[in-house]
């Protein structure tokens, strides 16, 4: 019962954090291209790194939810 | 079984187990070895065909490191080496969304164990090592203690997390997305899991060209001119 709470708070709560940055950074570099569309390459190719950076920690989150889902 | 994956052996090679991942990467690296071969078998000056695919692709690559590690030498140096990540990812990525897969025990793609993603970010720690020290020489070691002597273990410790998060990056997208379509067809077999399989094909992509970026831009970092 513990376990399996903690498994799905695990998931959840890393998830929130992860979209709050992800909805920020994709908000921002969107206004960037939209102010000024020529470099809008550059921006998506900084946006895609920052937003593997920021995943990282969600499935930081998940992999401690599948290992604690493992031992129910 | 670990974490809820079959890990049956097919055969031993020696004292090494051949299983079923090992068994599809080979099968993946004679794919693409036997395409690439054959495109440059009897290459001519007027490309056609398929060697013409493949230059359109060598040409993009190299022009694309080019643009993400500003150094010319440096991006031709190492560009082989990261588009071999992204063919070998993508195709191991993909190969989960064969019919049948991820719900046929012994059928998975190679990407979703961590032996296999630790593997390619060894690759990368070494090679980043590399870059800095031929491009470098002895001074390179002078980066691990900018700006200062007390930055040295917080230094050490970053070298160590950028192979770490590269291997749980890949690993927890292409586990967790399988994970996510082995509960589906569990739950409702019929046609619905076919939508995040769909998804699967973008993430699939996405995730190689994040591995292949990263690593670009950490080889770019050891061997560029900022230390």
């Amino acid at each position: 019962m513990g376990v399996a709470l903690g498994a799905g708070l695990a998931v959840s709560i890393a998830g929130i954090g992860g979209g709050i940055g992800m909805g920020v950074a994709g908000g921002k570099a969107f206004e960037a291209i939209a102010r000024q569309p020529e470099v809008g390459g550059d921006v998506r190719t900084l946006l895609f790194i920052t937003l593997a950076f920021i995943e990282t920690l969600t499935i930081y989150g998940l992999l401690i939810a599948f290992m604690l889902v493992g031992k129910i | 079984m670990t974490f809820g994956m079959w890990d049956g052996v097919f055969f031993n090679l020696g004292p090494i187990p051949v299983d079923h991942l090992i068994f599809t990467e080979w099968v993946l690296i004679a794919l693409i070895g036997i395409i690439a071969i054959s495109a440059t078998r009897n290459m001519q000056m007027v490309p056609r065909g398929l060697q013409n695919a493949f230059e359109a692709i060598i040409i993009f690559t190299y022009d694309f490191f080019t643009q993400l590690m500003d150094e010319e030498h440096v991006a031709k140096k190492w560009a082989p080496l990261l588009t071999s990540f992204f063919l070998f990812i993508l195709c191991s990525n993909y190969s989960g969304l064969i019919p049948g897969a991820a719900h046929i025990e012994g059928f998975q793609p190679p990407t979703s164990n961590w032996n296999v993603t630790m593997t390619l970010a060894i690759i990368t720690f070494f090679s980043i090592h590399i870059a800095g020290f031929s491009e470098h020489g002895a001074h390179y070691l002078s980066h691990f203690v900018s700006p200062s002597w007390a930055m040295l273990p917080l230094n050490l410790v970053e070298e160590v997390a950028h192979p770490l998060s590269l291997t749980v990056r890949l690993f927890g997208n292409i586990f967790g997305e399988e994970m996510v379509i082995a509960f589906l067809m569990f739950m409702a077999p019929f046609l619905v899991p076919s939508a995040i399989m769909g998804l699967s094909l973008l993430l699939g992509a996405i995730q190689a060209i994040v591995f292949t970026i990263l690593s670009s831009s950490y080889i770019a970092a050891a061997a560029g001119a900022g230390h």
